[in-house]
């Protein structure tokens, strides 16, 4: 079943374009990281999602249910976390929990309490005398303490220390394998990689690639290094299609790897060499080549 | 209706309305002290002149006719610019918290990312306004009371009057609150919107303050709110002034659903 559809969905500021006839399918009991750089449209999908925005064209549901005309039913099993978070400055954090809880008609301070003590978060403290990063807990506290079936993440771990990354992690790990559904959008890859079961990549308001994240480690680069026995003749060597060298010193060789790995084993095997290299899947360069403009890929 | 909602708008106004609160308390106090003793050093001969008059009747809103009794002094301290000020402030914060003051401190993503529809969070926040404006107009007829009980010399007004002059004033408030909505529900920086009723505000005490004492002016004075609401005629006729109650009702209702439909429709964009 999926959580979240996106058809068609396009959303324009007057001329400006904010996203175009996006089409998204997020599965239930995933991670699905939304990536794309600044201004690409992520937010403006996350707003459209949470009913804040109406759509200029196509559809976006959650749970079966249409998000502008549903929004308020639909939050009911939303947890969310907005990318620019603001929160009112004369609560605690326990004043939010019991207000947030009384909204949502149940308890969620004794959750909020065992979160705050893992996070460690004092929640006697006002929002205005809180830091960025103790306003972020805060935040991510409140998204979660109802245990919601889908949590929409906007950069959630802008702010947090290393520690706290790795108790979220842990925590969205945990979710995911009780069956909830993640929606997190992120800069930093290797949270992605770390976390998402699916990853759709938004650019200039369009999506630019909807793939479950080993169909994108498959299709992306390993570099390689290969140390031969003895000097070879590179005009000697027919390399194969799948790897391409891009430096050669003496019998140290280094390239990239495009094509699966047993491929490149069985060749090396007919090969007089002493060393091999091959690292992990390089994500980095391919979101690089996904995030640069349509021309710079040319 | 949302506890929740109601707790939140609560906690966040209740300073505000004990502080306005307050203020209109000790104001409606001292006028109702000084007033009386102030009349009675307005001799006759002044209000001959005709420039007396008019800057009455101008202060008031309305003719005063040739009769000037102790009902007249007393109408000003609920006509007075200051008390009018406080009214109109507090009916303005008040009522432009929702959508524009949470969307200007970015906090509405937190509000509406929780299970309630834009109209519940509206409706929260027009029963948060109706309660604070009932106890500040509540405070200020107590401080009246107050004030006219401490001047032993003479007896104070009856309440009933009082009480509709009271009620009169709870529909400008209300009406104000309308016109804030609106505005509201239709702008992105709660400064701006502030500013707008503000001026419209004041373009309708000054039309009405005109229509005293410009002839040209008195044709268009029934656009301004304040056209009705009339205490002077209330103490000194007695009787309701239900006309003006129902267009000043009138007024807030239909303002405050238009300022609903905008808000159910429009876009939030806080980034």
């Amino acid at each position: 079943m999926n959580v979240i559809i996106v058809e068609q969905l396009t959303r324009r500021y007057g001329r400006r374009i904010g996203i175009e006839q996006v089409n998204l399918e997020v599965p239930e009991g995933v991670v699905f990281g939304f990536l794309g750089p600044n201004g690409a449209g992520k937010t403006t999908t996350i707003r459209v999602l949470l009913g804040f925005l109406r759509p200029s064209g196509g559809r976006a549901c959650i749970f079966g249910r249409d998000c502008w005309r549903a929004g308020h039913r639909i939050k009911e099993d939303v947890g969310y976390l907005p990318g620019d978070l603001r929160l009112y400055p004369s609560m605690t954090g326990t004043d939010m929990l019991r207000i947030f809880g009384s909204v949502r008609r149940r308890d969620l301070l004794a959750p909020g309490r065992t979160l705050a003590e893992q996070f460690v978060l004092d929640l006697t403290v006002a929002v205005r005398k809180m830091s960025r990063g103790m306003r972020q807990k805060l935040g991510l506290i409140l998204a979660l303490a109802h245990r919601p079936r889908l949590l929409i993440l906007d950069e959630p771990t802008v702010s947090l220390d290393p520690l706290m990354r790795q108790h979220l992690m842990q925590h969205i790990q945990e979710l995911a394998s009780a069956g909830h559904t993640v929606f997190f959008s992120s800069h930093t890859l290797s949270e992605v990689d770390r976390l998402c079961d699916r990853v759709a990549i938004v650019r200039d308001g369009r999506i630019v690639a909807d793939e479950s994240l080993d169909a994108l480690r498959a299709g992306a680069k390993r570099e390689v290094t290969i140390r031969w026995a003895r000097d070879v003749n590179p005009r000697d060597v027919k390399v194969p299609e799948i790897l391409e060298i891009h430096h050669r010193q003496d019998r140290l060789w280094q390239g990239s790897l495009s094509g699966p790995v047993p491929e490149l084993v069985r060749w090396l095997d007919s090969q007089p060499i002493e060393d091999l290299a091959i690292g992990h899947p390089d994500l980095e360069s391919l979101f690089r080549r996904y995030y640069q403009p349509e021309h710079a890929q040319e | 209706m949302n506890r929740g909602l109601l707790i939140k708008s609560l906690r966040e106004v209740w300073i505000a309305t004990m502080l306005f609160a307050l203020a209109l308390m000790v104001l409606e106090a001292i006028f109702a002290y000084v007033l009386p003793t102030f009349a009675d050093q307005f001799s006759t001969f002044l209000l001959q002149l005709e420039f007396a008059q008019r800057m009455l009747q101008a202060l008031l809103g309305t003719d005063i006719g040739d009769q000037i009794g102790p009902d007249v002094f007393s109408s000003m301290a609920w006509v007075h610019p200051v008390v009018l000020a406080i009214i109109a402030a507090h009916a303005t914060i008040l009522s432009t918290r929702v959508p524009v003051g949470e969307i200007d401190r970015g906090t509405i993503d937190m509000l509406l990312g929780l299970p309630v529809s834009r109209w519940g969070v509206y409706r929260c926040e027009l029963v948060v306004f109706l309660a604070s404006g009932l106890v500040v107009i509540g405070m200020g007829l107590a401080g009246n009371q107050l004030g006219a009980r401490l001047l032993e010399s003479k007896p104070p007004l009856a309440v009933q009057p009082l009480l509709v002059v009271v009620i009169n004033l709870f529909c400008l408030y209300f009406a104000i609150g309308g016109l804030g909505w609106l505005v509201a529900s239709l702008s992105d920086r709660w400064g701006k919107a502030v500013a707008v009723v503000f001026t419209i505000l004041v373009g309708s005490f000054l039309l009405n303050f005109l229509a005293q004492v410009w002839p040209l002016a008195e044709p268009v004075s029934f656009l301004s709110v304040l056209n009705y609401y009339q205490p002077m005629l209330i103490l000194r006729d007695g009787g309701w002034p239900v006309t003006d109650m129902v267009v000043l009702t009138v007024l807030g209702v239909g303002l405050w659903l238009a300022g609903g439909l905008c808000f159910a429709r429009r876009d939030i964009c806080t980034v």
